[in-house]
Parts: structure tokens; C-alpha cells; sequence
């Protein structure tokens, strides 16, 4: 029998050596100028998705390959400006200049016309205890385009009907 | 179907956050010791060895192959597998492969991760900086983006989740703090276990702090490190080396895209990150290889992956083990307690314990122990079916693997 009985019992420690890994080297590769036509509206202030021809999926930001049929898309649809909260988290992150770290919410938004989400800005300084599901916003856009999706500045959240609505329900009740 | 496999044992090393008198190959080496105790099962009769562990976490690629000689491994078939989150779940499943195929008699399956050594960040870095260029190229800001990947990475997945889970079942945070007392009680038990907090309370959890809304810093997963091993093998060889062998009757692994981070990997369609179709169908996979037609009545015991206490409700429903949206009931009725009709966790979970690359392997080995009767913190139920869960990959690969105390029946099909 082969037990490997060995040098773990006569050792207490281990010994650490440092070591540094430089991560800056790697490059990875990404072609805009596929999607050149979706940021050539976004100069202009339209917002537009593509559309899978096959299953009618709208992907915005444009993927380029239809994750449900693997085809690849090519018909560009326009979208409107108004988009939903698919999911919220809130997190902490200290800024230069800030003594303590402050609150900031991270959401990621459906637009509406779209069935893909991506991660996109609220305006600096809202409460993420205000942010839920589903809620409407608005895009807000730069003053001076560039061409990308730095455009959208961030999103504006508006009057959401459904509150009054589930208020008008209740006291119905 | 091949051959059937069963496992007849299952070992663990120890878990701490920094296990600095040990290095890699060192702490595998105590769970196949571990392992080999508790079996008739010598190194020599192992016919081939694979290994698992998340890739840089530790700052050293392909670790297997100078640890060959601490795991018993040379002159052996060996190979690597690895699936980021689920990699021991993978590893379990590429040995029930191994036997099933009848290539090997006896495969030991082993998965280790040592988080202290090097940095989780760098490592997880690595797997999100792709898509992260994909966002810079598009013009997005960078301090945005710093800010909102801050809340991103494994946390964040667990944040969208809680939410979205919240909002469906109207569960409130209290109902998230006692799972994790739960956990944390059960860990206190169990001897390998990290975080034990035999006395902890509700109210305790729900003083400390948001790391990421709603998840509080008192409910995430610690680092861990440790491993896990677990011994494979055909049903004639099971009885020679142990009294009570478990047997692998269904595994599956079912991966669907349901990344929400970056626009490369944006979601089919599936915006709701609590919805988790792979789940829904892997535990349909695994349940119609292993003949359950029941799983509510006829599973006894469940280890599922879960680092964050809303993700043990989300898994326990998309697994068919209850209705939808009633496990904030179920936990606050005590059913899945140590002494509960549906024993969960009793291991203490992720929760408690996680280290990464074992993590998954852990709880198919902690259910196979609890059917053998050998567990840390045996529940006093009888268990004949348990299942065991994997979650992870880049945000959503589900491994699950289905062990029963009598092989699978041999008439497989439709009516």
C-alpha cells in the first residue's frame, strides 16, 4: 500500500514568495465599425437596434450574431427613447476628493423595443433605495456627439402611471 | 446507458481563509487522504485521476501538472477540467463519464482552490476584461464603468438576482438572514467547514452593512481555501471497497446564455436574472435519466450551490423541489432545518464555505456522505435520493448530478 504518508507533518509553515503578474499586455479585440451604422444614428440622437429576421429578437447594444438561432441579423429597426429597469443593485465606491465612499445605484436597462439589456447610468447622486423594477426612464443626451455610446449621458427617470394606478386599486379595496 | 457508476467516497481538507502551512498540492493531498480513510480503497487501485480548480485564481496556470505527485497521479491517465464556478461540479460529472463509459474502473475526482495565494480580483478580471473592452470601444465612460462593475462580477449577478426574486416573491431581507443563520448554525457542526457561527442571530446579520444592494456583508460567501476528493467507480467494484456505496443515477450540465453585463453577452431574451432556464432544465435532464418523476416527494436531501441566501430559494424552485415562489415559507416553517421533511445545506453551503473550484464538487460529495451516513452534520433522516448543484461558469453554467442508495432501474423510455 501507497499511502502517501509525507512531508506535510515535518513542515508548520510554507514559505510565501511574492510575485507581481503585469496584466497590461493583454489586447483584445473588438471591430466597431460593424456596428458603425448604430453609432452613426446615436450622432444624430436616434436610437436603433438589430433585428434577427428569423425570431424577430431586437438586441440593443447590436450584437451580431442572434444568440436564440445563431443567424446573423441585418435589419435595422428604429427604437424609441423611453427604456425599463430590467434589474438594479446599489453600490458603494469612493471617487477622488471624497472622504467617504458614497452610494451609487448600477442598472441594467431594457429599451423599450428591445428584448436585451445592458448596463447603463442614472444621474449622479440618486437614491438607489427609489430604484425598482420595471421603472420608466427616459434617455438624456449630450450636448456635443460623439458618435458612441457615451451620446446617451444617462437616463432620466419619468412619471410611471403604474403607481397611481396600483394607488387607485387599493383604495378601491 | 454504460456502465453504472457509484461513488464510495468522498474527503475534504480542511477550510480557512488562509491555510498559509499548506501549499496547493499539499491541501489536495489531505482530501484524498481523507478520502482513502474512509474507503477499502488503496492509491493503487485508482486507475485515473481527474483535476479541477478556477483558472489564475491562484496565480498558477495548469497547477495539476506539478502537483501530479502529491495526488497519487503519475503513470496514471490524467486531465484537467475546469468551468469557472461549477469546475468541481464538472469534475464529478467528467468521472461518473469515465466510469460510465467503461474506460476506467476507479476514477478519483479531485478539486481544489487556494484563494490566499494569489488574487481573486486578477483572476476574475481576466474573465470579464473581454467584455469590458467590448464596452470602452463603444465610447462608455470609464469611471461609469469602474463604478458599475464594481457591482458587477459574481456579487453583483447575486444582487440582480435577490432583486429580481424579491420583487416576485415579496420575500423581505429578514427572510435572507435566516438562511443564512441557518447555514451558518449548520457550518458550526461540520468539522471541515470556514465560517462557523454557532451563535449568530437575525437581528446580527441585518445590522452590518450593504456590500451590494440588498445583499449585506454578513450574508455573502467568504473566500475559502480547501479541496475536495471523491472516489468513482463500477457497481461490482463499490461493494469491495465499502458497506454502502452511492449511486450516480443522472447528471446533467446545461449552460444558457444569461450574461447581463455587457452587450456582447447580453441575454436571450431572458431579462429576468432570476428566471434561470438551465436550472429548470438541467434538473428535467437529470431527473428523467435517474427515473424521478416526483422530485418534491421523492428527493430527501439537496446541496445547491449558493453563495448568496436568495439564490437557495431561487435553485430550490428551479430545481421542482417546491412551488414557485414559496421557499421564504418553507425556510421560515423550518422544513428544510437539519431536522426539517427536506434537510438543505446541512454541510452550512457556499454560504459558509467556498472554495471556488471545489465548491460544486463539495455538494455532491456532501450528499453522497449524507446517504452513506458519514456526513459532518448528518441529518437524522433517512436519505435514499439526494441531488447535488452546481452554479457558475461566466454567469450561468448548472451542473447537477442526482445519487440514490440503489442503482438506477434498468428499463429506461417512453409508455
Amino acid at each position: 500500500m501507497v499511502r502517501l504518508e509525507y512531508i506535510k507533518k515535518q513542515y508548520t509553515r510554507t514559505r510565501r514568495v511574492h510575485g507581481n503578474w503585469y496584466l497590461a499586455s493583454y489586447q483584445y479585440k473588438f471591430n466597431v465599425k460593424r456596428i458603425n451604422q448604430c453609432l452613426e444614428h446615436l450622432r444624430k440622437g436616434e436610437l436603433v437596434g438589430l433585428k434577427c429576421r428569423s425570431c424577430n429578437t431586437v438586441s440593443f447594444p447590436p450584437r451580431l450574431i442572434c444568440p436564440k438561432c445563431l443567424k446573423m441579423p441585418d435589419e435595422w429597426v428604429h427604437l424609441r427613447d423611453t427604456a425599463t429597469v430590467a434589474t438594479f443593485s446599489g453600490t458603494y465606491a469612493q471617487e477622488a476628493g471624497d472622504t467617504e465612499p458614497r452610494p451609487y445605484p448600477v442598472v441594467a436597462i431594457r429599451q423599450d423595443g428591445s428584448d436585451t439589456t445592458w448596463l447603463a447610468n442614472l444621474p449622479e447622486g440618486y437614491d438607489f433605495f427609489k430604484v425598482y423594477v420595471g421603472m420608466p426612464l427616459k434617455v438624456k443626451w449630450a450636448e456635443d456627439k460623439k458618435g458612441d455610446f457615451s451620446d446617451i449621458e444617462y437616463y432620466e427617470p419619468i412619471e410611471d402611471p403604474s403607481i397611481e394606478m396600483n394607488k387607485k386599486e387599493e383604495a378601491e379595496k | 446507458m454504460g456502465v453504472q457508476p457509484a461513488i464510495v467516497s468522498a474527503g475534504f481538507s480542511e477550510h480557512a481563509s488562509k491555510r498559509s502551512d499548506v501549499n496547493m498540492a499539499e491541501l489536495m493531498n489531505e482530501a484524498i487522504e481523507d478520502a482513502l480513510n474512509k474507503c477499502n480503497c488503496t492509491i493503487d487501485d485508482i486507475d485515473c485521476v481527474i483535476n479541477g480548480n478556477m483558472p489564475a485564481f491562484e496565480g498558477a496556470n495548469i497547477p495539476e501538472l506539478w502537483m501530479t505527485d502529491h495526488i497519487g497521479a503519475k503513470n496514471k491517465p490524467f486531465m484537467r477540467v475546469t468551468t469557472g464556478g461549477t469546475t468541481g461540479g464538472s469534475v464529478a460529472i467528467a468521472a461518473y463519464y469515465a466510469v460510465a463509459s467503461g474506460l476506467y474502473d476507479t476514477v478519483l475526482a479531485t478539486s481544489f482552490e487556494q484563494q490566499s495565494c494569489g488574487s481573486t480580483t486578477v483572476g476574475l478580471s481576466s474573465v470579464a476584461l473581454g467584455e469590458v473592452s467590448i464596452y470602452l470601444q463603444l465610447g462608455y465612460d470609464f469611471e461609469k464603468l469602474r463604478r458599475n462593475m464594481g457591482a458587477g462580477a459574481a456579487i453583483g449577478i447575486g444582487a440582480y438576482q435577490a432583486i429580481n426574486y424579491m420583487r416576485r416573491s415579496h420575500c423581505t431581507e429578514e427572510d435572507l438572514a435566516r438562511v443564512v443563520v441557518q447555514n451558518r448554525h449548520n457550518a458550526a457542526k461540520n468539522w471541515w467547514t470556514h465560517l462557523k457561527m454557532p451563535n449568530i442571530t437575525i437581528e446580527q446579520i441585518l445590522e452590518t452593512p450593504y456590500i451590494s444592494y440588498p445583499l449585506r456583508f454578513g450574508m455573502v460567501t467568504p473566500a475559502s481555501d480547501g479541496s475536495c476528493a471523491m472516489i468513482y467507480t463500477t457497481e461490482e467494484n463499490a461493494k469491495k471497497f465499502t458497506d454502502t456505496p452511492v449511486y450516480v443515477n443522472g447528471v446533467a450540465s446545461v449552460s444558457n446564455e444569461n450574461a447581463i453585463v455587457a452587450p456582447e453577452a447580453s441575454g436571450c431574451g431572458q431579462i429576468d436574472p432570476c428566471e434561470q432556464l438551465s436550472a429548470t432544465i438541467s434538473a428535467k435532464l437529470a431527473y428523467e435519466q435517474a427515473g424521478i418523476s416526483f422530485p418534491e416527494k421523492e428527493i430527501d436531501y439537496v446541496e445547491v450551490y449558493s453563495p448568496f441566501p436568495n439564490q437557495e430559494f431561487m435553485w430550490l424552485e428551479r430545481l421542482g423541489l417546491f412551488e414557485e415562489n414559496t421557499a421564504p415559507m418553507q425556510y421560515r416553517e423550518g422544513v428544510t432545518a437539519l431536522d426539517g421533511d427536506l434537510p438543505v445545506n446541512c454541510s452550512g453551503g457556499v454560504n459558509s464555505t467556498n472554495a471556488i473550484g471545489a465548491s460544486a464538487m463539495e455538494r455532491v460529495a456532501e450528499a453522497a456522505l449524507q446517504i452513506m451516513g458519514k456526513a459532518g452534520n448528518q441529518s437524522p433522516k433517512e436519505i435514499h435520493t439526494a441531488i447535488g448543484h452546481g452554479w457558475g461558469g461566466t454567469i450561468n453554467l448548472i451542473t447537477l448530478s442526482v445519487l440514490a442508495d440503489q442503482p438506477r432501474r434498468k428499463y429506461k423510455g417512453g409508455i
